[in-house]
């Protein structure tokens, strides 16, 4: 229950401190506790029920017993009494015959002197006052040395009483040995109601952990993950209201990608016509007076980044469906490399790599690739002075499990501030204020594609500052690879 | 360059034709224009062109009908243009009988350069080759003639030149960049796919059983390799 009291309604903050509190008992530590608790109690109950019951049980036969034998023994020593003697001592020696010792005799207002710890001192007044003065048989139990015993007296003829004691010692023995089967009994069963608490609490929380699990999977774009349909009708709530979300987040995000790639498909046949006709002008771009020719030449580099845009768009949506599907071959990283760059904006591109380097082999998509190394030979073009140098290394991590390479693309701009370089990969994240806008070329799509091409071969790519201390980005890209096996 | 080279450009949007055709015409071929598939093949029976660019989305018949009917006809290579870089219309293209393709929006001198590509395998080879025979199989290079088995075989001019290629260096292993660079003129980052659908089909023609080649051999992670 929520009990918080002495808290005004208001004070939000401690409620939720407290609900917080409360979460972190989860579902299944609960139903453990629970189960615990619930064990734990049972098991007190019976094991006293049944201790009481034991108890008085073995107490009370021990007595009647002890009765019967006490009033069998009464009567001889009545018997002795009887005789001529007016002492106990026949009584005594008649009760010697059958082997009891731990008896007093009361006769003509004499005590026998008893044995040992079984002395008339020993006997509690109240039992005397009842068997001597009120002349009925009575028992007590009383603690004579530290150990239980019950004492009966049985009021005699001739104003005699006979007093016998019982040790209730082996009662208590078995007593002891009934408490301690009942506490390991006791204790069998709540290790083993905890044991079921486990498996409840995993079978409670299993559909939880399934829904978690697929929510996961759904957050990281697998988008059709969906739960089994359950039996349990409780639990089929969960699964189909939970399968519904999924769909509906599915359509969502398929209808936002596929406008994106309708978009940017409606734009090809108009751009097509674009391409055509700037290249029949352009094929007369001499016969032009100098202003015509200027604005063919706007018109012939807009029209370019135009199509680059479109195609970057396209591109990004079919990311974005996950229709993309890799085309995947064994590629000499140096060698492919060396080719990416000839193709490149900046084909003349220095390009270093170290003996290691040369042996290493990637497995990717050769056309993608080659388009992520030209996309970021386009970023050094636009924002890092024209300026590229591309170098191959292998990173030495002793011990690692799998072996990297490092493709490592550096320019001659002014470098990405620390604060913007999670941001370049976004799209249309155009190098902010610090002066890297030195040109509108390039979609705003090129780093973002190369994030998500890298993704998807299993790298990672990132920008720092140059390494040689001059200013400049340095982009590395990471992907696994292996080495190259001496033939 | 082969000046007034005819070229047939089917595709409907009347713009893009319009503007194609004076793009191709600036660069000195003679252009027909088709806006459907139907008219694309009463034009090509009446006066065949030497290169035909057949766009994919076509009301009525479409891209892949067309490339299909002029091919029982006629091994004139064809182009062409997918609306997306799609695998599956690009590879359902070229299995459908066509030579090569560019995307749109492409550059018009782009297409010059692969229709020259197209035209220059197509006319006879410059080293003229030996006659070889491979089994069943007899290749006559200087006569552009395949037998099997005495049988002519009809094989499309770039499928012919693929097996020429081969048969240039029997046992020797080519890549795919390889066959790219001599069969299509493309550097290292062409399309595989090119190779892959035209090996499948030239073996559809020239094996007798396509599923199990004997001839053409595909060499896992490396390329292909004619058997000797």
């Amino acid at each position: 229950m929520n009990n918080v009291p002495s808290q005004s309604p208001t004070n939000s903050e401690d409620t939720q401190r407290q609900r917080r509190g409360r979460r972190r008992w989860g579902l299944r530590r609960r139903i453990l506790a629970t189960f615990a608790t619930g064990a734990l109690f049972m098991a007190a109950l019976l094991a006293l029920t049944t201790y009481g019951l034991a108890r008085s049980n073995v107490v009370q036969q021990r007595e009647q017993t002890s009765i019967d034998t006490a009033k069998r023994n009464a009567q001889t020593v009545q018997a002795s009494l009887r005789g001529p003697a007016a002492t106990y001592q026949p009584a005594l020696d008649a009760l010697e015959t059958y082997g009891v010792d731990q008896a007093l005799i009361w006769y003509s207002g004499q005590w026998s002197p008893g044995s040992g710890r079984y002395v008339s001192t020993a006997l509690p007044q109240g039992l005397v006052d009842r068997v001597i003065e009120d002349v009925v048989p009575a028992r007590m139990i009383v603690q004579i040395g530290g150990e239980p015993h019950v004492i009966v007296g049985w009021p005699l003829a001739n104003d005699a009483a006979y007093f016998e004691f019982f040790s209730l010692g082996e009662v208590a023995d078995t007593l002891t040995s009934v408490r301690l089967s009942l506490i390991v009994a006791g204790t069998i069963t709540i290790v083993l109601s905890v044991f079921a608490g486990i498996l409840a609490a995993r079978r409670a929380v299993r559909p939880v952990a399934e829904a978690a699990r697929a929510a996961k999977s759904i957050a990281g774009g697998r988008l059709d993950t969906r739960l089994e349909p359950e039996n349990d009708p409780d639990l089929g709530v969960l699964a189909n209201s939970f399968n519904d979300m999924a769909a509906a987040l599915e359509q969502r995000v398929e209808r936002d990608a596929r406008f994106a790639s309708d978009v940017s498909h409606e734009l090809r046949s108009p751009l097509m016509t674009l391409e055509a006709s700037v290249e029949v002008i352009e094929g007369r771009r001499a016969d032009m007076p100098e202003r015509a020719q200027a604005a063919v030449d706007l018109l012939r580099s807009d029209v370019t980044r135009f199509r680059t845009l479109v195609e970057d768009l396209l591109e990004i949506s079919r990311f974005d469906a996950g229709a993309v599907r890799l085309h995947l071959e064994e590629l000499l990283v140096s060698q492919f490399v060396e080719q990416a760059i000839a193709v490149s904006s900046l084909p003349h591109t220095p390009l270093t790599s170290s003996a290691r380097a040369q042996q290493m082999i990637i497995t990717g998509d050769r056309r993608r690739l080659a388009r992520v190394v030209a996309n970021l030979i386009d970023n050094a073009r636009i924002h890092g002075g024209s300026e590229a140098r591309v170098s191959i290394e292998v990173p030495t991590h002793e011990g690692a499990a799998q072996q990297l390479v490092h493709i490592i693309v550096e320019d001659g701009g002014t470098g990405v501030p620390i604060d913007e370089r999670h941001l370049v990969f976004e799209r249309f994240a155009r190098g902010g204020g610090a002066g890297r806008r030195s040109s509108n070329e390039g979609s705003g799509l090129g780093l973002a594609l190369v994030a998500e091409h890298i993704r998807l071969h299993g790298g990672r790519v990132w920008v720092d500052d140059r390494r040689d201390g001059h200013s400049g980005a340095a982009f590395t890209i990471e992907l696994p690879a292996e080495e190259l096996e001496e033939a | 360059m082969p000046v007034g080279t005819r070229i047939l450009s089917v595709e409907d949007d009347e713009r893009i034709r319009q503007a194609v055709k004076l793009a191709l015409e600036d660069e000195g071929w003679t252009v027909d224009e088709a806006g459907s598939g139907e008219e694309a093949i009463e034009l090509f029976t009446r006066q065949p062109a030497e290169v035909v660019l057949i766009d994919i989305m076509l009301p009525g018949i479409d891209g892949f009908e067309l490339c299909r009917t002029i091919r029982r006809t006629s091994d004139v290579p064809v182009v062409m243009v997918t609306a997306r870089n799609d695998t599956h219309d690009i590879v359902a293209g070229l299995e459908a009988g066509a030579d090569d393709y560019l995307t749109k929006p492409f550059a018009p001198k782009e297409l010059s350069a692969r229709i020259r590509a197209l035209l220059r395998r197509t006319r006879p080879s410059s080293t003229p080759h030996a006659r070889l025979a491979l089994g069943d199989l007899e290749l006559i290079p200087d006569e552009g003639k395949v037998t099997r088995s005495g049988e002519e075989i009809h094989l499309t001019k770039t499928e012919f030149r693929l097996l020429c290629e081969l048969a240039d260096n029997p046992g020797k292993v080519f890549s795919r960049e390889a066959l790219l660079d001599k069969v299509w003129g493309y550097d290292y980052f062409g399309d595989g796919r090119l190779v892959d659908v035209h090996v499948r089909r030239l073996r559809t023609k020239i094996e007798a059983d396509p599923a199990n080649p004997r001839h053409v051999v595909t060499v896992r992670g490396l390329g292909y390799r004619l058997q000797t």
